[in-house]
């Protein structure tokens, strides 16, 4: 019944972190680069269940979720930091976080 | 199982290409929740039923919920939109999408080239009870470590949004 | 199953369902009615059982009516994801040996993924109506759901421990010896309360508080989309009380009658329950509801896991 070829589910998982990085490079207001870097990865948790599939191990599962970990501290960390700025400076703009000073 | 796979890969391409195009935070967060429920029925299909579940468990209904709070008390609004839309001028999509492309290719390159190593072998189910073994036998350090990864982001998180003291600093200066 | 036999499934499943969730507003009015000294609705058919109809008939002919200010396509979609979510839900639901939508192995896991993501269609309804009062209350909505989603998970743990399987209909027939009720009364107590925060209801209803908040996150709602939040609650109430029944009252088990009735009995037992709590209880503050959570559900949950796991690994 199973039968999807382990490189389709690695393209597209090159797909979605290429797109995740276009925002992360693209876009200026913080909230969208944080969703951006969850994209890509996310992305990268698509590879790992892929490759876990692809030898039928719980490796690539187990990998996934260190990486859920990494997400929900970046994220936890990443707006509050966002919204510390915001209040702040009035602003969501990445340029103006650029003087990490105090 | 394939055609469950292919459409959500569609489905989370789609909606992932609109997360990082979109003007409202609020929209472009909807898509991605799609996105990521996508992705959950990619790895139901791959035989990692686990996976999907938490996917959908932690990733879309925990850790998105903290990007609606974000959107919610900024409140961005429709003056937000007037700001993305000043910001996301076409132009500037030019440098970023032919990084990212060029990555992309490389990428797909690299996967081609190595398909012999790769192909063959379809998936089976890996359920929840390997899973776990795996996770708490050969992992345990590692499942440790991530417990304190994210220890250190709660304290992180709980002190960066304490306004009392911070407001105490600004006073100060 | 064959795919007629799973589209007569979908099919009876929705009507029933649809038509508990009527007849659960009727119950529900004259029942408060009866324990605060009312009459209730009385006047529409016999002991007025035709309420629900009436009701439906007039909110249907008002007008659908979209706030100017509002995000026009969240403010759609929200009730939807109300409603949708928690009727995709009851597919994992089994109300007797066999008669599961899906009967999936991670069954227990795709419940709590479906309710996890409801906080969306609270959320949203709030956000998009671009109001304080129902920003306020989604604000609410979202932070008690998220926080004892968490306590849900916990609870089922045990349920998990000792039927060592995440499918429902493997969970149902490892109570045949003894209902989970008794070795986990714990967990169903933490399960209870987590269900109640989580479908929004008395005594949980702080987003929707009318004395503060006028009605919280679907202020701004009417006529159909209202009706869809109004019946999404009902429908919520019948989905927690038919899970409260798989997973600790035994689900289909039960002597003399057939499986599919001691289903629906128990089921209507656990929803009159929590139609006597609503009557009973006051509502708590915010910070009240926050802190039950965290200081009492929280660490009651993980020591009720921790002793199951080692008297299970005792045992063994």
């Amino acid at each position: 019944m199973n039968s999807v070829s382990p490189e389709s589910g690695l393209v597209v998982a090159a797909v979605l972190f290429a797109l995740g990085l276009g925002g992360v490079l693209a876009r200026r207001n913080m909230l969208f680069v944080l969703m951006s870097i969850e994209i890509m990865l996310n992305a990268a948790a698509l590879a790992m269940i892929t490759a876990g599939a692809r030898h039928h191990a719980a490796d690539g599962q187990v990998m996934f979720m260190f990486i859920l970990a990494t997400a929900a501290a970046e994220v936890a960390v990443g707006l509050a930091i966002v919204l510390l700025i915001y209040r702040r400076r009035r602003t969501l703009d990445v340029d103006e976080a650029r003087e990490m000073r105090g | 199982m394939q055609g469950l796979f292919y459409v959500s890969a569609a489905v989370a391409v789609l909606a992932t290409a609109l997360v990082v195009t979109r003007r409202n935070a609020a929209h472009a967060l909807l898509y991605l929740v799609l996105s990521l429920a996508a992705v959950a029925g990619m790895f139901y299909a791959l035989g990692a039923p686990l996976a999907a579940a938490l996917e959908v468990i932690v990733y879309a209904g925990a850790i998105m919920v903290l990007f609606v709070f974000a959107v919610m008390v900024l409140a961005l609004g429709r003056e937000g939109e007037r700001q993305e839309s000043q910001w996301l001028r076409p132009r500037m999509w030019l440098g970023p999408a032919a990084l990212a492309a060029v990555l992309l290719g490389e990428l797909i390159y690299v996967l081609a080239s190595g398909a012999a190593a790769v192909a063959g072998g379809t998936p089976v189910v890996v359920g929840p009870q390997e899973v776990g073994a795996a996770l708490f036998g050969p992992y345990a350090l590692g499942a440790e470590l991530s417990s304190m990864l994210l220890l250190a982001g709660m304290v992180a998180a709980y002190h960066l949004a304490r306004r009392k003291q911070m407001d105490e600093k600004e006073g100060e200066r | 199953m064959s795919p007629a036999g799973t589209i007569v499934l979908i099919l009876g499943t929705l009507i029933g369902v649809l038509s508990a969730a009527a007849l659960l507003i009727w119950v529900e009015r004259r029942g408060l009615a009866l324990l605060q000294d009312r009459l209730g609705p009385n006047r529409v058919g016999p002991l007025g059982l035709v309420q629900p109809l009436a009701d439906m008939v007039k909110i249907m002919l008002k007008e659908d009516w979209i706030p100017p200010q509002a995000d026009r396509a969240v403010f759609v979609l929200a009730p939807m994801l109300v409603l949708g979510g928690t009727l995709a839900t009851f597919a994992v639901v089994a109300a007797g040996p066999g008669l599961a939508i899906a009967d999936l192995n991670v069954g227990l896991l795709a419940f709590l993924a479906l309710s996890s993501l409801g906080v969306y269609g609270v959320a949203l309804a709030g956000w998009s109506s671009n109001n304080k009062y129902s920003l306020l209350g989604s604000l609410r909505a979202a932070s008690q759901m998220v926080s004892y989603e968490v306590f849900m998970g916990l609870a089922l743990g045990g349920v998990v421990l000792m039927a060592g399987s995440f499918n429902l209909t493997e969970i149902v027939e490892a109570q045949r010896w003894v209902w989970f009720c008794v070795p986990q009364a714990a967990g169903l107590a933490i399960f209870l309360v987590a269900a109640l925060a989580e479908t929004r209801r008395l005594p949980f209803d702080l987003p929707e508080a009318e004395n503060e908040l006028v009605a919280g996150y679907h202020s701004e709602y009417s006529g159909m989309k209202f009706a869809m939040f109004f019946v999404g609650e009902y429908v919520g109430i019948t989905l927690i009380a038919a899970l409260v029944t798989t997973f600790y009252l035994g689900g289909w088990l039960g002597p003399w009658l057939p499986p599919v009735a001691w289903f629906v009995a128990k089921t209507a037992v656990v929803v009159c329950g929590f139609i006597v709590l609503r009557a009973a209880l006051p509502r708590p503050r915010f910070d009240q509801v926050t802190a039950l959570g965290w200081r009492v559900c929280l660490p009651l949950a993980i020591v009720n896991l921790l002793v199951t796991g080692g008297v299970l690994l005792a045992l063994e």
